[in-house]
């Protein structure tokens, strides 16, 4: 005798509703951390004419309490540890090693730089972040890892290309929740963009970097804040090595 | 607390457990499932003065929640191509659970298994539904009658085979 033999739709729909109500979920994440990350939602709609660095700051201030940022996911749909946090903090950054050995950098929130630097480094990639308008003065480009300013729009280097392999061949510019923008060095949008763009992806290619270059990602510029990766001579002062 | 952060509050301690299930119900894995419904609460909260007049504010969440994992999922895939990215297989998702039952679940359709999600974890009708989806009551109770067959015809399957 076969259990699901003769059920009617509304037994079927019933069995499913039982048997995924048994599914051990993660209770609510502090309602404040939610309301904390809506406001700053809310603020950066409010003020569109604001600067890239202004918003970026009034963001952070208002979602002070809200997001912690997640260290290293084995992929994007690895399980999390026993005890993990609650899902609300993964928001803010998130560094996955890939398959094939590159590292991606999804970031959603222009916050905590020294943790993702240190998460980077900690993976190692020599790297100096600032979310700051002001970048690192102690690091100097290195030759070809600059996208070049002339002609408009941003160009990449064959470097970029190999060391950034993603946003380089075309994700499109993304709006940032903390009013920073990508602006992949081609100046050429592959896609338009998502209905509900919250994350800047930086995919790095560590083997492609020289022995003694590195990784610089900052957010600078005037109007919109330009989150642009770049890569720069090692050093203790700028990449930590 | 003022009184609106308070009737936010309370929607969200009542809401997030069934949103969160309808929410697993479609992309299998729980996991994702929290990253999407947790953001999806926060864009509610910037909009709440919207949201709270809406006529299913939990269906509101959830399309937002599915909304958004299908725009990280946009990014995420040009960066490691998976199948069945977002899916879970049941033995990841407990103990003691019907792995028959969601074994079906996973193969149907993503649209089949919004639907199901919409109708058995918010108890939504079929109009609901289709103002949710923007799509037609008949698609909605056609996406419906599909999955229940399937997952019967396959649950009788899976049954007859397994003894």
């Amino acid at each position: 005798m076969n259990t699901y033999d003769g059920m009617s739709d509304t037994d079927v729909l019933s069995a499913v509703r039982d048997s995924l109500s048994g599914i051990p979920l993660a209770g609510p994440p502090d309602v404040e951390a939610i309301m904390a990350r809506g406001r700053a939602r809310r603020h950066r709609r409010l003020i569109p004419g604001v600067t890239g660095t202004a918003a970026v700051a009034a963001g952070a201030a208002l979602a002070v309490t809200a997001l912690v940022p997640a260290s290293h996911q084995a992929s994007p749909v690895a399980s999390h540890p026993a005890g993990r946090q609650p899902a609300v903090r993964l928001a803010a950054w998130t560094v996955t090693k890939l398959a094939d050995g590159n590292i991606s950098v999804t970031i959603r929130e222009l916050k905590d730089p020294a943790g993702l630097q240190s998460t980077l480094r900690a993976d190692g990639v020599p790297a100096s972040v600032t979310f700051a308008s002001q970048q690192n003065p102690e690091c100097r480009a290195y030759p070809g890892g600059t996208p070049s300013q002339a002609p408009q729009p941003l160009q990449a280097t064959a470097l970029l290309k190999r060391v950034f392999p993603k946003p380089y061949n075309g994700l499109p510019p993304l709006p940032h929740p903390g009013g920073a923008r990508m602006v992949p060095a081609t100046g050429r949008p592959a896609a338009p963009p998502s209905p509900s763009p919250d994350a800047t992806v930086i995919v790095i290619d560590p083997s492609a970097l020289p022995g003694n270059a590195g990784v610089q990602l900052g957010a600078s510029g005037d109007g919109d804040a330009i989150l642009t990766p770049r890569v720069v001579y090692v050093s203790p002062q700028c990449t930590g090595s | 607390m003022s009184n609106e952060q308070a009737e936010f509050a309370d929607f969200f301690q009542a809401s997030w457990e069934p949103c969160l299930r309808a929410v697993v119900a479609v992309v299998g894995s729980p996991q994702l499932a929290e990253d999407q419904v947790a953001e999806a609460f926060a864009k509610a909260w910037a909009s709440w003065r919207k949201v709270r007049r809406h006529p299913a504010p939990k269906a509101w969440v959830v399309r937002t929640a599915l909304n958004t994992g299908a725009s990280w999922w946009r990014r995420t895939s040009r960066e490691m191509p998976l199948a069945d990215h977002d899916l879970t297989a049941p033995g990841d998702l407990g103990d003691g659970l019907d792995a028959s039952l969601l074994t079906v679940l996973r193969r149907l359709p993503a649209r089949q298994r919004e639907v199901i999600a919409l109708r058995i974890f918010l108890d939504l009708d079929t109009d609901t539904i289709a103002r949710q989806l923007g799509i037609e009551a008949g698609t909605v109770r056609m996406h419906l009658s599909r999955g229940v067959t399937a997952m019967r015809r396959e649950l009788t399957t899976t049954n007859n085979h397994g003894g």
